[in-house]
């Protein structure tokens, strides 16, 4: 090892080697001291080493034959400082201020009694080796620190270079004098571009929240473009949520992404509570965890009425932090029920949830795609009725966009401050026909599990035991998710067409059956529990709703060994049902009527849950639209709207002209070493 | 080395080995019942080899929150030495280390310290960022002074100006959209690709008892 | 593909790229002995020694950072190859005075960073010249206290190798200001880019694994960058196969069995050129 750091033999086979070597193999600087295939193991350069550092930069390894553009000139820096000859270093050394040495240097330089300043008489170079490290003024002066310790040869090489670096006086052959570079003081000159730079940037960013004259750009589109299927697939999901519903909420950024990421965080957490869902917020990051609290409180401030305000562990949990990164992620896909279970603070939630697949949905909101990886890979195959909606900042987006093409459970990505401010009309839009209606009774919800599973297997269609069993009257929504070619959003429970790749029933507009008194073949279930509507006669297609114990429909048909029975939902939709869980009745209309009113008394009964046949099939793009049938179901839209929107366009023009700032000082920034690099040039040919 | 240096070299390599190979055998054939031609019991059986494989994680993930205690320790071990030779911030880390200590015994469950001193910070560090992300970009020619800096700062201009909402940079907008669509995509998928090959590279190394710290 | 297969697939997967492991390593030792494998250059490696022999001559120390790469957690294999690539380096220095420094945002790291010093660096001081800057992934405040360290102890040069997001911006450009050297290879793609951009020389990706084997003396390199380029040819070859069958299957004129035949032809002559070069 010791041999290694041959400083004598370094020197000399610079010296010796580099005008032939270059001449010779037409390779410049640093490299001309390589064979001229570089072997493994062990760089060659090491065998040099301390050893001149290159003086200009090889090629890139693997791209031979790109045109090299004129060298440009090096600014100040590290590209600087990496890049000095050890003279450099030497001369930096030796004419550096005493207050500047480090101690055990100081001390050096003290005992060797040498003048810190710089004799300016001698012209040595490093490179004459000799007089260097044979120091005639190290050679009257032995002794002192030396003479105290046994050192090894190659030990006491480096101490004679260090008595030359603090004592010999040496002057550089370089142009900058040989002094190391120093930092920046704010007010030297090299320190003005980066304060321009700096100022430039600060004041465009902050010129619209001063002045309204400088309205920059256009507003983000009130609604998602015709061609992003998924960030509209993203809302309506999310749209279909009501009532006692759980949404997962995963907070995966932290304050270096709040700037981006906190708008549609506020917005995406305002939809959920507009919807009176309840959001599980979970997160790797401790610091997330907190700061998700915060925009609640925030949203909890925007709320007049004190008694309507949000309450932790009722309205909304903060479940526990997750820690280990992906292995927390890992836990909570694994062990969901134990997560659940303990708050923020340490608390019981007193949830009670059997898995992930008793969620519907998970909210994504991440600033970077490791996240969005783990998530995607790790939990969606866990809950398998769960659809991953991603929210993302500029930076993950790509990764995202393949994500949700090619996943059928991903969708999104909802990305940055502008489409924030397009979900945000979209709320204002869809929300603010409802605000007149006076809120529903107030929230008496007490989670009330009850989870006696039945294994939803081939052989029984009945469905697991709802988790939380609803316990409040809403309106009826009748709700359902259907899979449909591209179309628009609409707010309207507009028929759709099938999608391609289901042969589903056609779904019509007729949103009750027509009642009339002539009897009708109806069944009713009779399973003790509650049954899963199928989109089909099979155990493993789409559940599109659930029927109850005592509930009537009306057949529409069989299939052929008259297993299945063909059912109408309330919702116009028609769907199928296991013959031995029903028994067959004949009805009037108006018994059906009844029955079916029974069915959809509550929201939780005949809702759709999202049971769609997901399967993760890559590669394919064909997008897959989910379009809400009633969209309206905010039982407190004031918790969409009331929210101070006086910043965000401020916001927008700000990022637009802090972006136009930013793409200046780049600009300029690189125009300016270009040309500094040209001048130098001409000036040393000249 | 001497001779129980070496055994415990031997010890650590084999526990790794035996935990290594245990987690991932059980998350290999845990939990797929259709591994066992979905015979009866082989439910049960997918079952049980998940389950080796979870306690382990788990306790990983125990470790994990525990290891922020060695983190704490060496942190004051590391600004307790830094007193001796005068060193004004880290008297000051340490002040603050038992005022926060302090706060939070007194006032258990109260994040307020947190949030009004932490996130502040943090987020005015974030727009510092920005101003540091901006001069870098300014100075990638000065580093890289040949086609790929140009061509990198001539993306880099591109991909901002394609996102700027103005109406005259619309052109600019398809362009961008291709560059992040088809060759910032392919080179990232590339670059992940390799890191996940050095990542089960290096796991393997390590599972097989051949990684550097085993060695003593 | 469904479940089933998948897994079968990854305990091939795994088999293979053990016994590629041993067989690498194996070979590795025999060549050692007769001679030296080629491996092509990397511009950011080149850096390394001069760096070092900075540190030695000016008595400060290297500045060695991991980031966030996590024992225990989803990168654990960044911070062991990271761990690795720091002991090579720490070796080579050596001789120095000032021993480096090395700093982890993850605590389960400490315990590495210290045994990786201790190895390296046997003289002392370990314990506190291994250091836990707080706290997790993307986290601003490591990134501001390695600031600071880079104020107080005025490092040489920098070695970021491990996991780090857009804060590493803030880190260089604080070494950038003091005039010290940086080299940067992040696992994350955010880091990466910020890498490229701003450090002197960034390694790419998987070059991280294989720094090791560039640094380490003769005997001592692990054998991961030779797995890992058996398993990147087989990966490249692999897909290009695919592309080819895809495109065969899009101009029905061309069979599959030209593509197969073209494909090999096309192996052989890379291989010939390669073998006369």
């Amino acid at each position: 090892m010791n041999e290694e750091f041959n400083w004598l033999e370094y020197s000399e086979s610079v010296e010796e080697t580099a005008t032939e070597a270059e001449e010779s193999s037409g390779r410049r600087g640093f490299r001309r001291f390589l064979p001229d295939r570089p072997k493994l193991p062990g760089l060659p350069g090491w065998a040099g080493l301390p050893r001149r550092p290159r003086l200009s930069r090889p090629r890139i390894p693997g791209l031979p034959g790109l045109p090299r553009l004129p060298r440009l000139g090096r600014g100040r820096g590290a590209s600087e400082s990496a890049q000095p000859s050890a003279s450099d270093l030497l001369g930096g050394q030796a004419n550096r201020p005493v207050e500047e040495l480090d101690d055990r240097l100081r001390a050096l330089r003290e005992r060797s009694g040498v003048s810190a300043a710089p004799d300016p008489a001698p012209n040595q170079s490093l490179f004459d080796v000799d007089e260097v490290l044979v120091s005639p003024a190290f050679q009257r002066k032995p002794g002192g620190v030396i003479s105290a310790v046994a050192l090894s040869k190659a030990q006491q090489q480096q101490v004679e270079m260090l008595k030359d670096i603090v004592g010999g006086p040496l002057q550089s052959q370089a142009g900058n004098g040989g002094r190391l570079p120093r930092p920046a003081s704010v007010f030297s000159l090299s320190a003005a571009p980066r304060l321009l730079g700096t100022a430039l940037l600060v004041l465009m960013a902050s010129l619209p929240f001063v002045s309204s004259d400088f309205a920059e750009g256009e507003l983000p589109p009130a609604d998602f473009h015709d061609d992003r299927h998924s960030a509209t697939s993203f809302y309506n999901l999310l749209d279909n949520i009501s009532g006692d519903d759980y949404v997962l909420v995963a907070f995966e950024y932290g304050p270096a992404a709040a700037g981006e990421l906190d708008l549609l965080a506020e917005l995406l957490l305002r939809h959920i509570f507009a919807q009176r869902a309840r959001p599980l917020i979970v997160s790797s990051n401790p610091i997330a965890v907190v700061h998700a609290r915060n925009i609640i409180r925030d949203i909890n401030r925007s709320i007049p009425d004190a008694d309507a305000r949000l309450t932790a562990d009722k309205d909304y949990y903060v479940l526990r932090y997750l820690p280990g990164g992906a292995l927390g992620i890992r836990e909570l896909s694994e062990n969901f029920a134990d997560v659940a279970r303990v708050s923020a603070r340490g608390q019981r939630t007193g949830l009670d949830f059997i898995s992930l697949q008793d969620l519907k949905l998970a909210v994504l909101i991440t600033e970077n795609s490791e996240d969005l990886r783990h998530w995607a890979e790790q939990v969606l195959p866990k809950g398998r009725n769960l659809a991953l909606l991603v929210a993302t900042g500029y930076a993950a987006q790509p990764l995202a966009q393949v994500y949700a093409d090619s996943l059928e459970k991903v969708f999104g990505p909802v990305y940055g401050i502008r489409d924030a401010y397009t979900y945000g009309e979209k709320l204002q839009a869809n929300f603010s026909g409802l605000l007149p209606s006076p809120p529903k009774q107030a929230l008496a919800v007490e989670p009330e599990p009850a989870p006696d599973a039945l294994a939803d297997g081939a052989a029984s269609d009945i469905a697991p035991a709802p988790q939380v069993e609803p316990s409040r009257e809403a309106e009826s929504t009748t709700l359902a998710l259907v899979a449909t070619l591209p179309a628009t959003a609409t707010s309207q429970p507009t028929a759709t067409t099938a999608p391609t790749d289901t042969p589903a029933p056609t779904a019509t507009n007729t949103a009750t059956p027509t009642a009339t008194e002539a009897t009708l073949l109806a069944v009713e279930i009779t399973a003790p529990q509650r049954v899963n509507l199928r989109r089909r006669p099979t155990t493993v297609d789409d559940i599109l709703a659930l029927g109850y114990p005592g509930d009537l429909y009306e057949v529409l048909g069989a299939n052929g060994d008259g297993s299945w029975y063909q059912i109408a939902l309330s919702n116009g939709l028609d769907a199928w049902v296991a013959a031995f869980l029903v028994e067959e009745r004949q009805v009037t209309a108006s018994e059906l009527a009844g029955g079916q009113a029974n069915a959809s008394a509550s929201p939780q009964r005949e809702r759709a849950v999202m049971r769609l046949g997901f399967n993760f099939r890559l590669g394919k793009n064909q997008p897959r639209y989910y379009q809400a049938l009633t969209p309206e179901t905010g039982d407190r839209p004031e918790l969409a709207l009331l929210r101070d929107r006086s910043l965000e366009i401020p916001r927008l023009q700000a990022m637009t002209l802090g972006t136009l700032a930013a793409v200046l000082v780049i600009v300029i920034g690189n125009l300016l070493v270009a040309l500094r690099a040209l001048l130098r040039r001409r000036s040393s040919s000249a | 080395m001497g001779r129980g240096q070496r055994f415990g070299a031997f010890l650590s390599a084999l526990v790794a080995f035996a935990v290594g190979v245990t987690v991932m055998l059980s998350l290999l054939l845990g939990d797929n019942p259709a591994l066992f031609g979905n015979q009866p019991g082989s439910d049960e059986l997918a079952r049980r080899l998940a389950l080796p494989a979870d306690a382990l994680l788990r306790l990983v993930a125990i470790f994990l929150a525990l290891s922020i205690v060695i983190g704490i320790a060496n942190l004051l071990f590391v600004h307790v030495s830094r007193l001796k030779s005068g060193k004004f911030y880290s008297a000051v880390l340490l002040a603050s280390f038992g005022f926060t200590v302090f706060w939070y015994v007194t006032r258990q469950g109260d994040t307020s310290l947190l949030e009004a001193v932490q996130l502040p910070i943090e987020s005015a560090l974030a727009a510092l960022l920005f101003v540091s992300l901006v001069h870098g970009g300014s100075r990638v020619m000065s580093k890289r002074g040949d086609l790929w800096g140009l061509l990198f700062v001539a993306v880099v201009v591109l991909v901002l100006l394609g996102s700027l909402p103005l109406a005259e940079l619309a052109p600019l907008q398809a362009w961008s959209d291709w560059l992040m669509r088809i060759p910032v995509s392919a080179g990232a998928r590339a670059m992940l690709l390799g890191i996940a090959l050095g990542i089960v590279t290096a796991g393997l190394r390590a599972l097989l008892g051949q990684d550097r710290s085993y060695r003593g | 593909m469904d479940e089933t297969t998948l897994q079968v697939y990854s305990v091939l997967f795994v088999l293979a790229t053990a016994v590629l492991v041993y067989t690498a390593r194996f070979l590795q030792a025999r060549r050692a002995r007769r001679s030296r494998r080629a491996q092509r250059q990397i511009a950011g490696i080149d850096l390394i020694p001069g760096w070092a022999g900075q540190a030695i001559e000016s008595g400060r120390p290297l500045h060695l950072a991991f980031g966030s790469a996590g024992v225990g957690e989803d990168n654990t294999a960044v911070a062991l190859a990271g761990a690795e690539f720091f002991h090579h380096l720490i070796q080579r220095v050596g001789d120095g005075d000032v021993s480096p420094i090395m700093s982890t945002s993850a605590a389960a790291t400490v315990p590495l960073a210290q045994d990786t010093l201790r190895r390296g660096w046997s003289r002392c001081g370990a314990l506190t010249r291994a250091q836990w800057l707080p706290q997790g992934k993307r986290s601003i405040g490591y990134a501001a206290a390695v600031s600071c360290l880079i104020e107080s102890e005025r490092p040489s040069a920098h070695i970021f190798a491990g996991s780090f997001g857009p804060e590493l911006a803030l880190m260089i450009d604080s070494a950038d200001r003091r005039g010290q050297g940086s080299l940067a290879v992040s696992d994350q793609l955010q880091g990466q880019a910020v890498a490229y951009a701003m450090a002197d020389e960034a390694l790419i990706g998987e070059e991280l694994f294989a720094a090791a084997a560039y640094v380490a003396e003769a005997g001592e390199a692990p054998a991961d960058a030779i797995v890992m380029d058996v398993w990147r040819a087989l990966l490249i070859m692999g897909m290009s196969i695919v592309l080819l069958l895809e495109v065969a299957r899009q101009l029905p004129w061309l069979s599959w069995q030209a593509v197969a035949v073209g494909s090999l032809l096309l192996l052989g002559l890379g291989l010939l050129v390669n073998r006369r070069r």
